[in-house]
């Protein structure tokens, strides 16, 4: 497998932005992430070259992170919290909601590619629990009639870009503040820790 | 030898102890006589505090705490405490939770009875588990690699094998993967451990999550006999423990004493010992008969035949008969054979190599010689010698470690890229022959050079010098190390492969050599291995004696070889296996091995180290010194090998650098850890200047770089099984501007043809070399000879 000359690139100037090539493991495997869809071997084995590790010392760093995706994902990916502030109100409802309306089980994809469905440990949404997030953007107070509804709403709309507001908007509840102004960007675009170091999705 | 330690006081369970400084408590409070439990701690590598095993309470002055001892560095004053409840809880909690999911399989487990797990939660553990829940499991055990085996229900994650393969051998292979809940140590998915030091992982594994496919279920270890000894494969001589049960060698750990392996082994010589046990080992002299079969025979009948004919050819004048070989065995083998062949045959014709190591009255004689543990303290260290991790792996863990964990610059000078280049500084390639050119830019500093001579220019320096490949003069490698020599605080390791060359060296097999490291009287004749090999050719030389050497497969021109022996009138071979040599020779006498004699070697630092003695070997195999000793006695005479001891006090006694040195003292306290013998006999050195060679221009045509890699065709390596199947196929490795010169596509198979032949091979570009040079590995198949010229050619 090779990477474009622009994903090259890219991966060059994260590279580039560390004193120590070693230091740039995480958002590369953003990047290889962004490539393939998901991480995969070969993308692995791509970052330990840039980053003078060895391919198992990578896999390391990548197994222990339940956001770097190591099997492919569905269109949408629907992340469901479960941890405690979520549980006590009704998350695990939302999940069996969000799992039935889907026909796919927690931890996996669905045949057509459409859904996967995980728990999630917290998003950091307690005040707006339940919380869930679609390709990793948050929707809060969810029930679990919403989750269906929005399992349904993009099934039938198959948007290519996921924005939080607008899902918020159609399918959440009680946020836990104000989360300020609409940025643009949604699914594809950058991961907001590493936004300033220009990885998954960037410019496209 | 070793500074003496500031030391500290602290207070031990109430007893005052002075211990010293700077040290971690773990080994402070070892030095006042307490031992403290733990498991992920190993004094060669970095602590990491991760199995929380060595907890002990330290009196600070918010009251005491509990803290692992192998994280904390001993102050002055400190109080600690090892026995308290408090302790005895942490360490009982700590084991249980431990054992919550490590199996209770220890009676199926290679562990069982020597597992520290085991050992320690006798010792320091509660008696039963609260734990009632189901343990994890997994598949039992899966291959990482050829030689190991991971029981990931047995681990408990110490991360000693982990980080073995990172901070020491540096090659991380294997990594915690899932770590969480569902973490395991593993591979990356299909790239095998397939490291030269996977072994060792297998050794300080504190439970029996890594087993090793050649022991597993072969023994319990407290079956077994053990013996110290000294690793047979290579001249680094590294320490080890021969461990056998009913008379077969089943594993050799290595031994932490020190000054050579610091506890390490390479997999070659831990799991190179099945060859001794191997079906295809001699066990009855053979002699060839009247139909040219070699047919076994009785030993009189043997011995008698060999002193009939060496006799009377030894009658026909001293330059008739010739000796090669002695570099495998012991030094008192050695000195047996050189008195054989000096006294009884009366020849000066005798060579311990075969062309394709170093000058031996370099080895022998240089001065500002060396040890290994100069690298601990060198600031520069420049290697311009074979690859050390393919030929002397476990010397190239200690350059390693100089430059890494000890911060010495370090410099590599090869013509390829070698195990060391990814810690080196600096990086220097050539194309053999113009090595000469090469020294000369070096010294002058001039070019790209000039940071890598000024680095040189830092003290103290350690050499490692040897030939890189076999197309590299010898007496290019005298050039450098006359140049090292003149380096600031230098120290100089000239390195060459063979187990105890130059302990063959020392007892003076070679013609320019007398025993204990003595120049021959000036005037003294003799042939070394080419003058023999073109001797026996020429019809000059008709008798030759085999001392465990194998020029047919082993000389760098092995179709020369191969003509000398079958121009030979007569040759005995005495070796331990029917190999290409003496399958051509009239009479073949089978020798005991390794760990079936007695004696002392000598390793690359001139340091003489025991041999002992632990099985009985073959039923009709006899000890080396006996055959010469019966042969000599057939031929009216004796070289006095009464017993090896005999030849060891007759050595000690009469070989210069070798006084003193005898069996008791290299068998206890210190003397375990090898005594250094010192230089040459009188101020001079042995070496001559070294001559300004330089070797004639080749231009565009392509040179050959021919050099070892660790797992080849060699006989010893292919008489076990374990790494007979580690062999590599071999391939040529062409620069990519060459193929493109050439017209050779990518996986083509070429045709290289060089002084002694032709072979066909797949290729393999490697950008790594200098362009115009073509890298073989030697000994994997087909011989083209070492020329230096050779020419290459695509094959449809």
């Amino acid at each position: 497998m090779t990477w474009d000359r622009r994903t090259e690139d890219r991966a060059a100037a994260i590279v580039g932005r560390y004193p120590e090539k070693r230091s740039a493991v995480m958002p590369l495997l953003y990047l290889a992430m962004a490539e393939d869809g998901y991480l995969s071997e070969d993308g692995m084995r791509r970052v330990a070259q840039l980053t003078g590790l060895s391919n198992a010392q990578v896999q390391g760093v990548a197994s222990f992170y339940t956001m770097y995706k190591r099997d492919g994902v569905g269109e949408y990916l629907v992340s469901v919290c479960t941890s405690i502030s979520c549980m006590l109100l009704g998350g695990d409802d939302v999940l069996d909601a969000v799992a039935a309306e889907t026909g796919v089980a927690d931890g996996e994809t669905g045949e057509d590619g459409l859904f996967s469905v995980e728990h999630g440990e917290c998003i950091g949404a307690c005040g707006g629990a339940p919380a869930l997030q679609v390709n990793y953007e948050l929707i809060e107070g969810v029930t679990p009639d919403h989750g269906r509804a929005l399992c349904r709403w993009l099934a039938e709309n198959r948007p290519a870009v996921v924005r939080g507001d607008d899902l918020q908007e159609r399918f959440g509840g009680r946020r836990s503040f104000d989360w300020g102004p609409v940025e643009a960007g949604g699914a594809t675009g950058a991961v907001p820790a590493f936004g300033p170091l220009g990885t998954a999705g960037e410019g496209s | 030898m070793a500074e003496q330690p500031t030391l500290v006081t602290i207070t031990v369970d109430g007893k005052p102890a002075q211990v010293p400084a700077g040290t971690l408590l773990i080994e402070a409070v070892k030095a006042a006589g307490v031992h403290i439990p733990h498991f992920c701690y190993h004094p060669r590598m970095k602590p990491v505090g991760m199995c929380r095993m060595c907890l002990i309470e330290v009196e600070g002055p918010r009251g005491m705490l509990l803290t692992t001892s192998c994280t904390t560095p001993v102050a002055d004053g400190m109080a600690v405490h090892t026995e308290s409840d408090t302790v005895k809880k942490a360490q009982e909690g700590v084991l249980e939770f431990l054992l919550l999911n490590h199996p209770l399989d220890c009676p199926v487990c290679d562990r069982g009875g020597e597992c520290p797990l085991q050992d320690q939660t006798m010792a320091c553990g509660p008696g039963e588990s609260r734990m009632v829940e189901e343990k994890r499991h997994y598949p039992k055990p899966i291959p990482i690699s050829d030689l190991v085996l991971l029981d990931r229900e047995r681990c408990i994650l110490c991360a000693r094998c982990t980080r073995f393969s990172d901070e020491i051998s540096g090659d991380p292979l294997i990594e915690f993967k899932g770590r969480g809940n569902a973490v395991e140590v593993n591979t990356f998915p299909d790239e095998p451990f397939a490291s030269y030091f996977s072994g060792n992982t297998v050794q300080i594994c504190p439970v029996g999550a890594l087993t090793a496919t050649p022991y597993r279920f072969r023994a319990r270890p407290w079956d077994l006999e053990a013996v110290e000894s000294t690793c047979p494969h290579c001249s680094v001589g590294c320490r080890i423990s021969v461990q056998s049960s009913r008379n077969q060698v089943l594993r050799f750990m290595g031994v932490d004493n020190g000054p050579t392996n610091q506890g390490w082994l390479c997999d070659k010589g831990r799991f190179g010992f099945e060859y001794l046990g191997s079906p295809q080992r001699l066990a009855a002299p053979l002699i060839r008969n009247a139909d040219g079969v070699l047919q076994e025979a009785a030993w009189s009948d043997a011995l008698d035949l060999v002193a009939e004919r060496l006799g009377a050819l030894a009658a026909g004048g001293p330059d008739v008969v010739a000796g090669l070989g002695g570099a495998r065995g012991t030094n008192e083998e050695a000195f047996a054979f050189g008195k054989f062949l000096r006294e009884t045959l009366g020849t000066n014709n005798l060579d311990a190599q075969l062309g394709d190591g170093l000058d031996a009255r370099l080895l022998a004689g240089i001065t500002a010689r060396g040890t290994i543990d100069d690298l601990e303290r060198a600031r520069t260290v420049l290697v311009w010698a074979p690859d050390l991790k393919e030929e002397l792996p476990v010397l190239y863990l200690r350059v390693r470690r100089a430059a890494t964990e000890l911060g010495a610059r370090l410099i590599v000078v090869h013509p390829r890229e070698t195990g060391l280049d990814p810690v080196a500084a600096h990086t220097i390639r050539y194309r053999p022959g113009a090595g000469t050119e090469l020294l000369r830019r070096l010294a002058d500093g001039s070019g790209d050079l000039a940071e890598a001579r000024r680095a040189l220019g830092e003290g103290p320096v350690v050499a490692i010098v040897g030939r890189p490949g076999a197309g590299d003069d010898p007496r290019l490698a005298e050039a450098v190390l006359a140049f090292a020599a003149g380096l600031p605080g230098a120290t100089l390791l000239p390195v060459t492969r063979r187990s105890n060359v130059y302990g063959a060296a020392d007892m003076g097999l070679d013609p320019g050599l007398l025993p204990g490291r003595v120049a021959a009287p000036a005037g003294t004749g003799g042939r070394d291995a080419a003058g023999i090999i073109e001797g026996l050719i020429a019809g000059e030389v008709a008798g030759l004696v085999l001392l465990g050497a194998d020029p047919v497969a082993d000389y760098l021109e092995p179709a020369r070889a191969a003509a000398a022996l079958e121009a030979a009138s007569f040759t005995v071979a005495i070796g331990l296996f029917l190999d290409e040599s003496a399958a051509m020779a009239d009479v073949v006498l089978p020798a005991l091995g390794f760990a079936e004699v007695e004696g002392t070697v000598t390793n690359l630092e001139g340091r003489v180290q025991k041999v002992n003695r632990l099985l009985p070997g073959p039923a009709g195999a006899r000890p080396t010194h006996e055959i010469l000793e019966d042969i000599a006695r057939r031929m009216g005479g004796s070289i006095g090998a009464a017993s090896a001891e005999a030849l060891a006090a007759e050595m000690a006694a009469t070989a210069p650098a070798y006084a003193g040195i005898t069996w008791e003292a290299l068998s206890w306290g210190e003397g375990r850890r090898g005594i250094v013998a010192p230089g040459p006999a009188g101020s001079q050195p042995l070496v001559h200047a070294p001559e300004d060679h330089a070797p004639p221009p080749v231009g565009r045509n392509l040179v050959l770089h021919l050099a070892r890699v660790l797992y080849d065709q060699g006989t010893l390596t292919q008489a076990g099984p374990s790494l007979a199947k580690l062999a590599r196929p071999a391939a040529a490795h062409v620069h990519p501007e060459d193929a493109t010169r050439f017209g050779i596509p990518a996986g083509a198979t070429v045709r290289v043809t060089g002084s002694g032949g032709s072979v066909e091979l797949p290729t393999v570009f490697d950008p790594s070399l200098v362009a115009g040079t073509v890298y073989l590995p030697l000994h994997c198949g087909a011989s083209i000879g070492a020329g230096l010229e050779i020419t290459m050619e695509a094959v449809s």
